[in-house]
């Protein structure tokens, strides 16, 4: 999964009120804009295209006209239709996906973080182990294993992507640790537990929650990609990327392929604006910073 | 150390789970139903033998150097490997070049000009190129450059029935250089700009916004101020100074993005029909060729491995905050 | 602060418009000299050059040109064996012994005469290598009374001798060479034959061309034999590389390959006038059935609900899924080889009768799986939307079918191990004799896996025997037919259609013909 820069240091409160100020840049009203306008046409499908994306009613390989703004596929299925019901399957499962990948991570790496040692050992080497296979192939022999569809894919995708998520939250754990602050709260008593979940988590959320948004772009790109290779969503389901492989057979029919494409990247391109913004707001000088795991 | 043993395992481990049977996936439909044929296609391949046994086997044969036969192309995965690993290298190659040449370029532009149109402009297509579904570009890419446009061709390493030059480094283009051949040279650089390009695009982006970032990270710094204060031309400025400090952390990025490369090219090998590792790795997935598998498996996270050690090494010399391990 | 142009950056523009155009020079056609080359786009099965071990559609292309065998066939008539390495050959009115008398001129590419020795070795090599294609050799035995006679011994009447022959797996290799490169015909070959890395890379033929490069990956060079004995062909070089389909519709539009053998019927309709595009019926039958294994399934198992499935799938809507040039599958035998039944025989839908054999099996909205394969394509058509399509047609009949694709690699286990409740599946000719297809009878490969056991049709059974020993070629039709019609009306089995086969190519290539057994010869273009 892509991390461009990720954030290890824990966000001040100065640091914090900044991010108001970032929300009116025009990059973010942009990534908003493009986010809201798919998620409201995921939600409201139904209302907005009158049909199935199954059907096979219309004539075949109809190149775009006002009847089929997006023109039909060699079955004879609408492909507008096709791909903003597309956007039912990818939003939702990369929402789950990055929400997963981060909660399983999260969870491990404070741990790992917060008690060192043991636990700090193995979950570093399972980071590492894990790391060790690239991402796609990786999913690629998770998925075999498993057999192809679209939840064994988000399972693979998630078993590639919590490392990410262990790594950072570790770090961060492991300098608030350190903080004074959560000393002193520990020796007035407060649990091992209540100190991570109070003190600790909040100043790890703000960094997480910018590699959610970026990871959101790369989830739906890793998903599609997998789905091209004909291991994740299986036909007819109308996900983009199956449908820019069965595009790929017919290049003089070139509707069928491009606008399912465009779709994936208008998506993530939507996300990455968010998120670029997000972590600009949260740390302007974001050089420093370490790390990158790259696709 | 037990970094490889563990690899080997999840290696194993994943490629038996597959519910399929490789007699099944490379045995013709007629010799499937003949006992006598799957019998000696199992025995050749030690299939026979239970699960524990062949792993041992696998293991002990590595430690030789030897990683099987693949059952696809009847050869040691080691020969296979040897002839796919160069394709990728040189398209990885190629494509980090380009990726560094231009990045780093953009990337200071970004950085000089920050705020001004130039910078928003690169800021929007940066985004852009790390959000582009690279299937998909390569697709329009093969279409409009290949087919409409005739600017290059469409796919594999050089032009059909030409042969590559005396295998020197095998990549096909330095190969013809030593040769003094121009007809492949200017054939294999004909085939893999494209495939390096559409490759190149995502690590473009990403460097270009690593550059910037860094670059304006060092001129914030004093002795900056003071180079220029001296009245150092702007280019000796840029050039010595700058560059210079903003590179380190921005080749250490470019080492791990070529180690993506080098693992990534899946999607791009499969459309431009480059006969690398990402297109073997592929193959040899779908027809659960499993001394293939594994063999592409290893050597990747081998790859994978070294590359990041290498860069982890780097980083920690270079911030002496970071520590390695 | 105003930045100049790093001179670092001109420079690289520079290069990289430099490098861009010399591209653009390096693509346009190097076919300047006098030679001629084929390139053939095929999306690649290619395993080996090894005639012993290849039995794939891509290798077949390869080791034809090779290669020579002892009869062929000429263009694309498989209904009776020409001579080629053999210049005659008798059959016993048994159907057990053929003789077959070689010609005295022919030599290998290194210059040695080629003789009965040769053959001898080549099938028993084959045989015993217990590769892809050893069966079709099975129970029968070379022997080589002369240097210039070959006899083929069955242990039982074999009628499709005349044209298994031809194929190019019993190609003749030249013994000599194999021997000296780990060759063996001995018993036990399948270990310690170790002649294929070395044929891999050198040809050891007599056919019209010799091998310059092979690649499993990318592309097999083929040049012409100097010695070779016959009309030296057309083509001095061919290539054949691997190209997915998509990518041989644009290359075969741009010239840059001359032939294209994967494409779709779809992907052939949006081909332009400069090219041609043969599209005929191909060999390959894509059929269903119903499991016949009460134990199994007691609902497909039921004669009614098998019977509601025949009357029920819509044929001809099947057949224009499959695109143009697909015909239905009259029965299970391929229109273009002896035996196969006209078209009128075919079955065609009766909604009406359907619906009232489900209602007499007892069976109210059954629930059924249908399984196939989701991975594989075969003549540019993929499972999925036939299978989609039949759930569609049995759900008008009142049968609910559950789509369960699988990749074949986990599918083809359930298929032969006789579990698959529904099945749609295909079988290619392993050689173009209706012989080969007496596997779909009870008791017998095909039969069994469709849960059909030995028994079951005691009248299809009996006629299958007969066929087998039956010589004459017009009592043989005969027999297939009518053993082909009783499968139709009362067998699980149900043949669906034979897709379209499409070659695209370009209006250079002359005397363009397909076959069956090898896809194209491309020694006999011009």
């Amino acid at each position: 999964m892509s991390l461009p820069l990720a954030l290890t240091r824990p966000l001040s409160r100065r640091q914090r009120s900044a991010v108001g100020s970032a929300w009116r840049q025009p990059l973010a009203l942009a990534g908003i804009a493009i986010v809201a306008t798919w998620v409201v046409l995921a939600v409201l499908a139904p209302l907005i295209v009158r049909g199935d994306p199954l059907a096979q009613d219309f004539p075949r390989f109809l190149p775009p006209s006002p009847t089929h703004l997006f023109g039909t596929d060699g079955v004879g299925r609408d492909v507008l239709t096709r791909v903003i019901y597309g956007a039912r399957i990818s939003i939702p499962l990369a929402l789950l996906l990055v929400g997963l990948s981060l909660l399983t991570g999260s969870l491990l790496g404070s741990l790992a973080g917060y008690f060192g040692g043991v636990v700090d050992e193995v979950v570093m080497r399972a980071t590492d182990l894990v790391f060790a296979f690239p991402t796609l192939i990786l999913a690629m022999a998770v998925l075999a294993a498993l057999g192809p569809g679209l939840q064994n894919a988000v399972l693979a995708i998630v078993v590639v992507a919590w490392p990410a998520y262990a790594r950072v939250v570790r770090g961060l754990v492991m300098s608030t640790r350190g903080a004074d602050y959560v000393n002193a709260t520990r020796l007035l008593g407060a649990s091992a537990r209540r100190a991570l979940l109070v003190d600790v988590l909040p100043n790890v959320a703000g960094p997480v929650l910018v590699l959610a948004t970026l990871d959101l772009g790369a989830a739906i790109l890793l998903l599609s990609g997998l789905s091209f290779l004909g291991l994740g969503a299986r036909p007819p389901a109308p996900e983009w990327g199956s449908m820019v492989a069965t595009g790929a057979q017919t290049f003089n029919f070139w509707w069928v392929g491009t606008f399912p494409g465009l779709a994936i990247l208008t998506v993530v391109l939507g996300f990455n604006f968010l998120g670029d913004t997000l972590r600009d707001a949260l740390d302007p000088r974001t050089s420093r910073d370490i790390r990158q795991r790259v696709l | 150390m037990l970094l490889g043993v563990g690899i080997t395992f999840v290696a194993f481990v994943l490629t038996h789970l597959v519910p399929g049977d490789p007699a099944a996936a490379n045995l013709g439909q007629r010799a499937i139903a003949d006992p006598a044929a799957v019998a000696a296609f199992r025995a050749h391949y030690g299939l026979d033998k239970p699960l524990p046994q062949q792993y041992l086997i696998y293991v002990t044969n590595l430690a030789h150097g030897d990683f099987g036969e693949s059952q696809q192309s009847h050869r040691p995965v080691r020969d296979d490997l040897a002839e796919y690993v160069p394709a990728t290298l040189e398209l990885a190659s190629t494509a980090i070049v380009i990726s560094l040449v231009l990045g780093i370029g953009l990337g200071v532009t970004a950085a000089m000009n920050r705020d001004r149109i130039v910078d928003q402009v690169l800021r929007v297509t940066t985004l852009a190129g790390v959000s582009m579904p690279t299937f998909w570009l390569a697709l329009v890419a093969l279409y409009i450059v290949f087919f409409k446009l005739g600017w290059a061709p469409s796919g594999g390493r050089l032009d059909p029935g030409q042969l590559p030059d005396a295998h020197v480094t095998g990549f096909y283009t330095i190969d013809a250089l030593l040769a003094g051949d121009w007809a492949t040279l200017t054939s294999a650089i004909a085939h893999i700009i494209l495939p390096a390009c559409v490759l190149a695009l995502y690590t473009v982006s990403l460097l270009t916004r690593f550059t910037r970032a860094s670059v304006l990270e060092v001129l914030g710094n004093d002795y900056i101020r003071a180079a220029r204060a001296k009245g150092l031309p702007e280019r000796i400025v840029i050039g010595r100074h700058i560059l210079r400090a903003a590179l380190v952390p921005v080749i250490t990025v470019a080492g791990v993005a070529f180690g993506s490369l080098l693992t990534g090219t899946v999607l791009v090998e499969t459309i431009f029909a480059w006969p690398g590792i990402g297109q073997y790795a592929y193959r040899s997935a779908t027809n659960l060729d499993l001394p293939a598998t594994m063999g592409v498996s290893l050597f990747v996270a081998v790859v994978y491995i070294t590359v990041n050690f290498v860069v982890d090494l780097l980083y920690g010399i270079i911030d002496p905050r970071i520590r390695v391990g | 602060m105003r930045i100049s142009h790093s001179p670092q950056r001109l420079l690289t523009g520079g290069i990289g418009f430099a490098l861009l155009l010399m591209a653009a020079c390096g693509t346009s056609g190097n076919q300047g000299s006098t030679s001629k080359t084929l390139v053939v786009d095929k999306s690649f099965d290619m395993k080996t050059a090894d005639p012993g071990r290849e039995f794939e559609i891509s290798g077949s292309i390869v080791v034809k040109g090779l290669y020579d065998t002892l009869l062929t066939f000429k263009g694309s008539d498989v209904t009776k064996a020409v001579p080629s390495l053999a210049s005659s050959y008798d059959g016993s009115s048994d159907a057990t012994t053929y003789t077959f008398h070689l010609r005295h001129d022919v030599k290998f590419s290194d210059g040695t005469p080629l003789t009965s020795a040769d053959v001898v070795f080549s099938f028993n090599r084959m045989k015993n290598i217990k590769g892809n294609p050893s069966f079709l050799l099975a129970g029968v035995t070379t022997t080589a009374p002369d240097p210039y006679t070959v006899v083929l011994t069955a242990d039982a009447p074999n009628t499709a001798i005349p044209f298994i022959v031809p194929n190019p797996a019993l190609g003749v290799v030249n013994s000599k060479v194999v021997k000296a490169n780990g060759g063996t015909d001995a018993v036990g070959a399948d270990k310690s034959d170790t002649a294929e890395p070395f044929l891999d890379k050198t040809s050891a033929g007599s056919g019209p061309y010799i091998l310059q490069s092979f690649s499993t990956t990318s592309q097999v060079v083929m040049v012409t034999n100097p010695k070779y004995w016959g009309t030296p062909p057309a083509y001095s070089k061919v290539v054949v590389r691997n190209v997915v389909a998509a990518t041989q519709s644009l290359d075969v539009q741009k010239n840059v390959a001359q032939i294209a053998l994967d494409l779709s019927p779809d992907q052939a309709s949006s081909l332009g006038s400069n090219l041609q595009v043969q599209q005929s019926a191909s060999p390959n039958v894509f059929f269903m059935f119903a499991n016949a294994n009460p134990s199994v399934s007691r609902v497909t198992s039921n004669k009614n609900f098998q019977d509601a499935v025949r009357y029920g799938l819509d044929y001809a809507g099947l057949v224009q899924l499959a695109g143009k040039g697909a015909i239905q599958a009259a029965g299970i035998i391929p229109s273009l080889f002896l035996g196969a039944l006209p078209q009128s025989d075919a079955l065609t839908r009766d909604l009406t009768k359907a619906k009232a054999a489900l209602a007499a099996s007892g069976f109210t909205n059954p629930t059924v799986t249908l399984e196939y394969p989701s991975d594989i394509t075969v003549n540019g058509l993929q499972f999925q939307p036939g299978a989609e399509r039949i759930q569609a047609n049995l759900k008008d009949v009142g049968i609910n079918v559950t789509l369960a694709p699988a990749p074949v690699a986990s599918s083809l286990a359930n298929y032969r191990a006789g579990k698959e409740v529904l099945g749609y599946w295909l079988w290619g000719p392993d050689f173009p004799d209706p012989s080969d297809y007496l596997v779909f009878l009870p008791g017998r490969l095909v039969g069994l896996r469709a849960g059909w056991a030995a028994g079951s049709d005691p009248a299809v059974e009996a006629l299958g025997k007969q066929a087998e020993t039956t010589v004459a070629d017009s009592a043989r039709a005969a027999l297939y037919q009518q053993i082909q019609k009783e499968l139709d009306l009362h067998g699980p089995i149900i043949p669906l259609f034979q897709p379209g086969q499409v070659i695209a190519a370009s209006n250079s290539v002359h005397n363009l013909t397909s076959n069956p057994t090898w896809t194209i010869d491309v020694a006999s273009f011009n």
